[in-house]
C-alpha cells in the first residue's frame, strides 16, 4: 500500500521538486518534529526521530558524492548552498542527532519511571530536538549571511527549552544564563552581519545585488577594510559566545550539566561546532579582505585562552557532566587554534578533530546519563567509587570514549591532535605547538585523574546490589558512535579524505 | 547655500527621531516602573519604524515599507501587548534595587553615549542618513547591555535585550541605504518574536519554581 502511494506521488514530486538534495535534509527533521506534536505514542515519536536522521545521514552521504563531483551544490536560486565544508558539517550533525535519538528513548523511559519528568515534557523533547537539528542544518546550508544568523538564533531558541526540560531550580538558572548570554552574543553577531553588509555596499549606491556568502567571497577584496575589521570582531565575540570560546564560555558548563544527557550530547557534539562554522565563514571573508593576519591572530588568542582555561577547571570539578563540558571547551579551543595556524595541514587536522570529537563526546555524555540514573546524582561525592562494578558495560564504553577524548591511540583524536601539532612545527610555529601540547597534557591528566576517582574501587553499599536491568540501556547508541569512531580512526575512506581536504582549502584558500 | 527643503527634510527628520530614541533609552535606563518601561519601549520602536518610513519615502525604496509594517506590528503592538499581559499575570510593577542608583545610572549612560560617539566617529563619512545615527545606534546597544546588567527583574532584562535589538536595526538602517534584504528582515522579525515568547515561558517557570523573578536568586551554579 505505501508503495502504491509512493508510485502515485513520485511523478508529482519529480516534476515540481527537481534535483532536490538540500531541501529534504531540512524537511526531514522538521516533518519529524511536527509529526511528534500529534498525540502519537512515545515509541512512534522515538522512531520518527531516528528515521528522520537516518534519512538525513543518507542524504548527507549523497551530498558528499555530489560535492566531490561538482564542487558546489545549490538549490532555490542559490538560497541553499553547500560546499565541502557544509557537507562535512551535515554529516556530523546527522550522526550526532542519530545517536542522540537512539539513546533518548530508553533514557526518558527511565526518567518517567523515576518520576523525574512528565510525559508532556518528553514530547517536548522529541518535538524540539529535530527542530534544533533542522536549525543547525539551515546554518550550514544557508547561503545568505543574514539567514545564517537567523538559523543560529533558531538553534539557540529551540535548545533553551531543552536545557530547562527538568524544570529544576538549577536547570532553570542554567537555561536563563544560556538564553541571556546567547541572545546578547547573537545580537552582537547580528551587528557584525550588518557591518559586513555595509562593508560590501561601500561603493554601490543601490542595494547589494546579493548578500549570499558565495557572492561576497568573490568581491571581498573590495570591501571597506575598517568595517570588515569591526564586523569580524563582532562576529567573533557573538558566535564565539555560542561556540563557548573563553572568556564567553560561562554559560557552557551550566547548560551542559543541567540539560538532559541527550541534549548535552547535541550541544557539545555539534552545536558548538556549528557556531564555529558560522565564525569560519566570517574568517574566510575577513581573510580575503584584510589578509589572513587579522582574523587569524584573534582566533589564535581565543583558541589558546580556551585551551588553557579548561584544564584547571577540569581538575576542580565535582560534577561529572561539568567536567565533560570543560573538556569540550578544551577541544573547541584546539579546533580554533588549528584553524588559526592557517597551514593546510593544521586546518585539515582541526576539521578532522571536529569530526572525531563529535563522535566521542556524545558517548561520554550518554555514559554520564546512565551513571546519573543509577546513582541518582552526578556529584562525585554521591557516586563514590566502583562504577565499573555497578554498570560494567557503561563503564567499559566510557573508558574507551575517555581514552579517545584525552587523545590516546588508536582513536582518531590522537591522530588529529598530532596532525595539528606536527603541522604547527612544520610551519615554524614551534611556540604555539608547544603551548598546545602543554594544554593537552594538562587536560589529559585532569580527565584521567577525575575518572580514576569514580570508575574503579568498591561501590557504596546502597549501590552495590543494583539490579542489572539497566545494564544494556543506551549501549546501541554508544556502540554505534564508538564503532564509527574506531572505523574512521584507522580507515578514512578516500572520498571523505578528499572532502576534508577540499573543506580545508576553502578555509585556508588565501594565505 | 540654500538646498531645496525636500533634500534636507529627510535627514533632519531621521536625526530628530534618532535623537528621540536616545532620549527614550535614557528614560528606560533610569525609571523603575515596569509598565512604563514597556510603553517607552513601544514608543522607541515607533520612532524606529518612523525612521524606516522616512527612508522608504525619500529614497523611494518601496521594499523598506515592509520593514515599517513588520516593526509596527511586532515591536509597537504585539511585543508590548505580550509583555504587559505577562506583567499583569505575575503582578509585579516595579524594579527593585538596581545595581546602580538613578544618578549613577545617568552617569554611566552618559559615559556610554560618549563611547558610542567615539566608536562611530571613523564611520561618519560612510553614514548615508542624517547625522549621528550610527553613534546613537551603538549607544543604544551599549546602554541596552548596561540595562541588562543593572536590572534584576527578568522582564527588565528582556526589555534591555529588545532595546539592544532596536540599536542593531537602527545601525542596519544607518549603514545601508535600503536596509537589509527582505528575507533577513523576516528572519530577524520572527526570531525576536519567538525569543520573547520563549523568554516568557522561562520567566513563568522561574516564577513558579522560585516564587520570584528576581534573577539574582539564580546563583547556585558556580565554577
Amino acid at each position: 500500500m505505501p508503495n502504491g502511494i509512493l508510485a502515485l506521488i513520485a511523478p508529482f514530486v519529480i516534476r515540481y521538486f527537481p534535483m532536490t538534495l538540500l531541501t529534504p535534509i531540512l524537511i526531514a527533521p522538521v516533518a519529524a518534529g511536527l509529526a511528534n506534536l500529534l498525540p502519537v505514542p512515545r515509541r512512534v515519536m522515538r522512531w520518527l526521530n531516528v528515521m528522520a536522521f537516518v534519512a538525513t545521514l543518507g542524504l548527507g552521504i549523497m551530498l558528499l558524492r555530489e560535492v566531490l563531483a561538482r564542487g558546489v551544490v545549490a538549490e532555490w536560486n542559490e538560497f541553499l548552498y553547500a560546499d565541502a565544508l557544509s557537507a562535512w558539517m551535515v554529516l556530523l550533525i546527522s550522526m550526532v542527532s542519530l545517536g542522540t535519538s537512539l539513546y533518548a528513548g530508553r533514557y526518558f523511559d527511565r526518567d518517567l519511571a523515576n518520576g523525574a519528568i512528565t510525559p508532556a515534557r518528553v514530547r517536548e523533547f522529541f518535538v524540539l530536538t529535530p527542530l534544533f537539528s533542522a536549525g543547525m542544518f539551515l546554518v550550514v546550508l544557508a547561503n545568505n549571511l543574514g539567514v545564517m544568523w537567523a538559523a543560529v538564533e533558531a538553534t539557540a531558541l529551540s535548545s533553551v527549552l531543552l536545557v530547562a526540560l527538568y524544570n529544576r531550580k538549577t536547570s532553570l538558572e542554567a537555561a536563563w544564563k544560556y538564553i541571556m548570554l546567547g541572545s546578547l552574543g547573537l545580537a552582537l553577531a547580528l551587528l557584525g552581519t550588518v557591518f559586513v553588509y555595509a562593508a560590501a555596499c561601500k561603493n554601490n549606491s543601490g542595494p547589494l545585488p546579493s548578500f549570499n556568502w558565495s557572492h561576497l567571497v568573490t568581491v571581498a577584496d573590495q570591501f571597506d577594510p575598517r568595517m570588515m575589521k569591526i564586523a569580524f570582531l563582532l562576529a567573533l565575540v557573538g558566535y564565539g559566545t555560542k561556540a563557548g570560546l573563553a572568556p564567553m564560555h560561562t554559560w557552557l558548563p551550566d547548560a551542559h550539566s543541567e540539560a538532559p544527557s541527550p541534549t548535552s550530547a547535541m550541544l557539545s557534539g555539534v552545536s558548538l561546532k556549528v557556531a564555529i562554522y558560522a565564525l569560519l565563514r566570517f574568517h574566510i571573508l575577513a581573510s580575503a579582505c584584510l589578509g589572513s593576519g587579522f582574523s587569524r591572530h584573534l582566533l589564535l588568542g581565543f583558541g589558546l585562552a580556551s585551551m588553557f582555561l579548561a584544564p584547571p577547571f577540569i581538575l576542580v570539578q565535582r560534577n561529572l557532566k561539568r567536567m565533560l563540558a570543560y573538556s569540550s571547551l578544551e577541544h573547541v579551543g584546539l579546533i580554533c587554534t588549528g584553524i588559526a595556524m592557517n597551514t593546510p595541514v593544521t586546518i585539515f587536522g582541526a576539521l578532522l578533530h571536529m569530526g572525531y570529537h563529535s563522535l566521542t563526546k556524545p558517548v561520554l555524555f550518554f555514559a554520564a546519563g546512565n551513571i546519573g540514573h543509577a546513582f541518582h546524582s552526578l556529584q562525585y561525592r554521591v557516586i563514590g567509587h566502583g562504577v565499573v562494578k555497578v554498570l560494567p558495560v557503561t563503564a567499559l564504553l566510557m573508558v574507551l570514549a575517555a581514552a579517545s577524548a584525552i587523545g590516546l591511540p588508536p582513536f582518531g583524536l590522537f591522530f588529529s591532535e598530532l596532525t595539528v601539532i606536527s603541522g604547527g612545527f612544520a610551519a615554524g610555529k614551534a611556540f604555539v605547538s608547544i603551548l598546545i601540547l602543554v594544554a593537552l597534557i594538562a587536560s589529559f591528566c585532569g580527565v584521567l585523574q577525575q575518572l580514576s576517582r569514580i570508575l574503579p574501587g568498591v561501590p557504596k553499599p546502597e549501590f552495590a546490589n543494583k539490579s542489572s536491568a539497566a545494564r544494556f540501556d543506551g549501549v546501541p547508541a554508544m556502540a554505534l558512535l564508538l564503532g564509527t569512531l574506531l572505523v574512521f580512526s584507522v580507515w578514512l575512506p578516500a572520498p571523505l579524505l578528499q572532502e576534508i581536504h577540499q573543506a580545508a582549502a576553502i578555509i585556508g584558500g588565501k594565505q | 547655500m540654500n538646498p531645496p527643503p525636500s533634500a534636507e527634510l529627510g535627514p533632519q527628520l531621521i536625526t530628530l527621531m534618532a535623537a528621540l530614541m536616545l532620549v527614550l533609552q535614557l528614560l528606560l535606563a533610569v525609571q523603575p516602573m515596569l509598565f512604563t518601561s514597556v510603553r517607552l519601549f513601544a514608543i522607541q520602536s515607533l520612532f524606529l519604524a518612523g525612521i524606516a518610513g522616512v527612508v522608504a519615502f525619500f529614497d523611494d525604496a518601496s521594499e523598506v515599507y515592509v520593514v515599517v509594517v513588520l516593526t509596527v506590528i511586532g515591536k509597537v503592538i504585539f511585543l508590548p501587548w505580550l509583555l504587559n499581559r505577562q506583567l499583569r499575570r505575575i503582578k509585579i510593577a516595579q524594579e527593585v534595587e538596581p545595581l546602580f542608583n538613578a544618578p549613577a545610572t545617568i552617569m554611566v549612560c552618559g559615559g556610554l553615549t560618549l563611547l558610542g560617539y567615539l566608536v562611530a566617529r571613523p564611520f561618519t563619512s560612510l553614514e548615508r542618513l542624517g547625522n549621528n545615527t550610527l553613534a546613537i545606534a551603538i549607544t543604544l546597544v551599549l546602554t541596552g547591555f548596561f540595562m541588562m546588567i543593572n536590572r534584576r527583574k527578568a522582564i527588565s532584562q528582556v526589555i534591555g535585550l529588545l532595546t539592544v535589538e532596536n540599536g542593531v536595526m537602527l545601525a542596519a538602517i544607518a549603514l545601508t541605504t535600503y536596509g537589509m534584504p527582505l528575507v533577513v528582515e523576516f528572519g530577524i522579525f520572527f526570531d525576536v518574536l519567538v525569543a520573547v515568547m520563549i523568554l516568557g515561558i522561562l520567566i513563568y517557570r522561574i516564577r513558579e519554581t522560585f516564587a520570584s523573578m528576581d534573577t539574582s536568586k539564580l546563583n547556585q551554579l558556580k565554577g
